[in-house]
This record gives structure tokens, sequence and C-alpha cells, in this order.
């Protein structure tokens, strides 16, 4: 279960920090581009972390039930595959062609970059950064709420 | 085409489902201070492994019977998960109850859906082939109580306290929360989803990582 949740506030894993990178500064991405993403964990010992996961999925937000796609995922543990992801590393791929981003009242499709820790002492931490898919402008209620 | 700056576009809604979902949110009890955890387990054991917890509409059965499961878990149980939602979902829980069967204990979400005469015989059925059940209903039932859950304006407020995003203090203040709760009528569930919609109708600001990463996305740490 959740127990420290983001906001800025303290967790009892001396506040982990991922930074991502995209190779697209304004982390928009036209269907079926190749998509890069540089990460950099900070704040936490490489030695105290027995698996990462990197993760490239879709999700919809909203007040019902949410759907999930994995577009990409690979776990590496191992004192030799951790070595060459941390806590510095990348991950490079193909985005398919749909689902399409999307910024409605109702429900949104998000899809982030996920990044995904596992201590040692069996607690893990994610780390989410969103980017869009194509250029689907956001619905006329979305707009003029953020004018 | 209008242009919506990157960091307002990529908001998250802090009231939407992944945040406010059976799980995500730690139980409270009426007056917004957390559960003791390992004491209603410690009181399910003693009542034998089968109870029920009782209580209204949204006022965090679910969350509690996910939490209490998650408990037994870690505690080295069988425990097996049921969302009884239509007359289908009987089959999952006697598969639920088979897969119990000797010590695991079934939990079971909206048990009452099954009538009084199915949950007599689910019981039973659990009873002989030696399943625990741990239920949620709306009232008292045949199953003893393990706790019985209520809300208040002051329980809506602590959750809403502990949301993942700083953006919602500023988009929901505490008199939309307690105006949430009587439109609601106690009902945290629906009073969260009136909030979601005031969200989305007040500018939306990005969340924060832990620690000042990257202001995008969100974290989490998990046990």
């Amino acid at each position: 279960m959740t127990d420290g949740e983001d906001g800025g506030g303290t967790t009892r894993l001396g506040a982990p920090r991922v930074g991502v990178h995209f190779d697209h500064p304004d982390r928009t991405y036209a269907p079926q581009d190749s998509l890069t993403a540089a990460y950099e964990v900070e704040g936490v010992a490489v030695a105290d972390i027995r698996a990462i996961e990197r993760s490239v999925v879709w999700y919809t937000e909203g007040k019902g039930e949410e759907d999930l796609g994995v577009h990409h995922f690979d776990r590496l543990e191992g004192a030799a595959a951790l070595r060459a992801a941390l806590p510095a590393g990348s991950v490079s791929l193909r985005l398919p062609p749909s689902p399409l981003s999307y910024e409605g009242v109702v429900v949104k499709i998000r899809w982030c970059v996920r990044i995904r820790l596992f201590f040692a002492a069996g607690r893990d931490y994610v780390s989410e950064h969103v980017f869009d898919l194509g250029d689907v402008p956001p619905s006329r209620g979305t707009v003029e709420r953020l004018a | 085409m209008t242009v919506v700056p990157i960091r307002q576009r990529w908001a998250s809604n802090p009231f939407s489902t992944r945040h406010v979902r059976p799980g995500s949110i730690a139980p409270l009890d009426v007056t917004g201070h957390p559960l003791d955890i390992p004491a209603l387990v410690a009181r399910l054991a003693a009542l034998g492994g089968s109870a029920a917890i009782v209580g209204p509409h949204g006022s965090g059965k679910t969350t509690l019977l996910m939490t209490i499961a998650d408990a037994l878990e870690a505690q080295g149980g069988r425990v097996a998960r049921v969302r009884l939602r239509e007359s289908r979902d009987l089959v999952g829980l006697l598969r639920a109850i088979a897969a119990c069967a000797r010590g695991g204990t079934a939990c079971v979400d909206s048990a009452e859906r099954t009538g009084s005469i199915v949950g007599a015989g689910m019981r039973l059925a659990a009873w002989l082939v030696g399943a625990r059940m741990l239920e949620t209903a709306h009232r008292r039932g045949p199953s003893p109580t393990l706790f019985e859950c209520a809300t208040s304006a002051r329980l809506l407020a602590a959750i809403v306290e502990r949301l993942p995003c700083r953006s919602v203090e500023d988009a929901v203040s505490p008199v939309d929360v307690a105006a949430a709760f009587e439109a609601s009528r106690g009902d945290i569930r629906e009073a969260l989803f009136l909030l979601y919609d005031r969200f989305e109708r007040r500018a939306r600001h990005p969340c924060r990582e832990a620690g000042g990463g990257e202001a995008d996305g969100a974290s989490r740490v998990r046990s």
C-alpha cells in the first residue's frame, strides 16, 4: 500500500528523487516516433536498491475505472545490471500509433515514463513523468478552465 | 489552436480514481486519525478470522477491507479478494473460498449483494472447507462486526489533506470540502467525485515530485 505519497513531504526512504530528461524538450511525440528518456536517481544509495523497473505506459485518469496499457517494460536486478542502470540510465523505444494523449474533463489519457525502484528494505518507489503522444487539442471545457 | 502551458496540461486531478481508490489512502477513523490496523487484525483473529466491516455507502469499508487484506498477506496469510457487483461474480466468490480452504481468508466486498440465502450458503461453504471470510456490508448481519465505519466532515478534510498533489489546496478550499460533504450526505466517495468536478472547474497547477524532482509526475513510496 502507499504510505508516503508525494506532495513535497518527506518519506522514510530518505526522499529519493528521479529526474527524467526527454529528447523532445516539449515532451510531445508524434505517433511512431522514437523516444529516448534519460533518467537520474538521486537521494538514495544505489546499494540500497535491489531492482529497477523502467516502463512506458499509458493510463486513463478520471472519476471512473482506469485503463492501463504497458508499451515498454524491463526489470533489472543483480549487481551487474544495476551498475549499468543506476544512478543514471536511459530508455529508448519506438512509440505506437495510439492511443493518443487527451486532456478531457471527464477522462484524460496520459502517457508516462515510469521508473520504479525496489529497495532491499522491501519498499518501492514509483516516479512517473508525463509526455504527450500526438497533438490532440484539449477538450473545449479544459481549455476554458485553464485559460 | 489554444496553447495550454505544458505543466498545467499535465496537472493531475488529485481527486481522480488513481489517487483516491481504495488502497491509495490509509484508512482513517471518523475523527480523521489513522486506524490501528495491527489491532484490527488481532481483533479479527480473536473473532475466529471471519467478520464483517459494516457501514453506509462511501464510508471506507472497501478501503479498510483492502488494507486488512494487505496486512494479512504481509503476515504470510493466504488471501483472495472478491468484489461482488453482479450475479456472475458468485463464481469468483466460490473460487475464492476454494482458494482459501484450510486457513486462508476470502475478502469479499459487498457481500450482501448475494442476498441472505446465498450469503448463508457461502458462509457455510467457507466453514466446510475451513476458509475464513472478511466481508463488507451496509448493516450488521450474521457475521460478527469487526469495525463499524462512519463518516464526518473532519474525516473528508483529513483525506483531502493526504492527497498527493500540493495544488489541491489552491483549487479546493476547506469550505468546498465541507460543502461537498454536505451535498453528498456523508458519502465520502460521492464527495470526492464532487471535489473532482470542483477541481476541474478551477485552474490547476502541477504536482511536484517529492523532494523537488521534475514537476510533471506523481511519485509514491509503497511498503
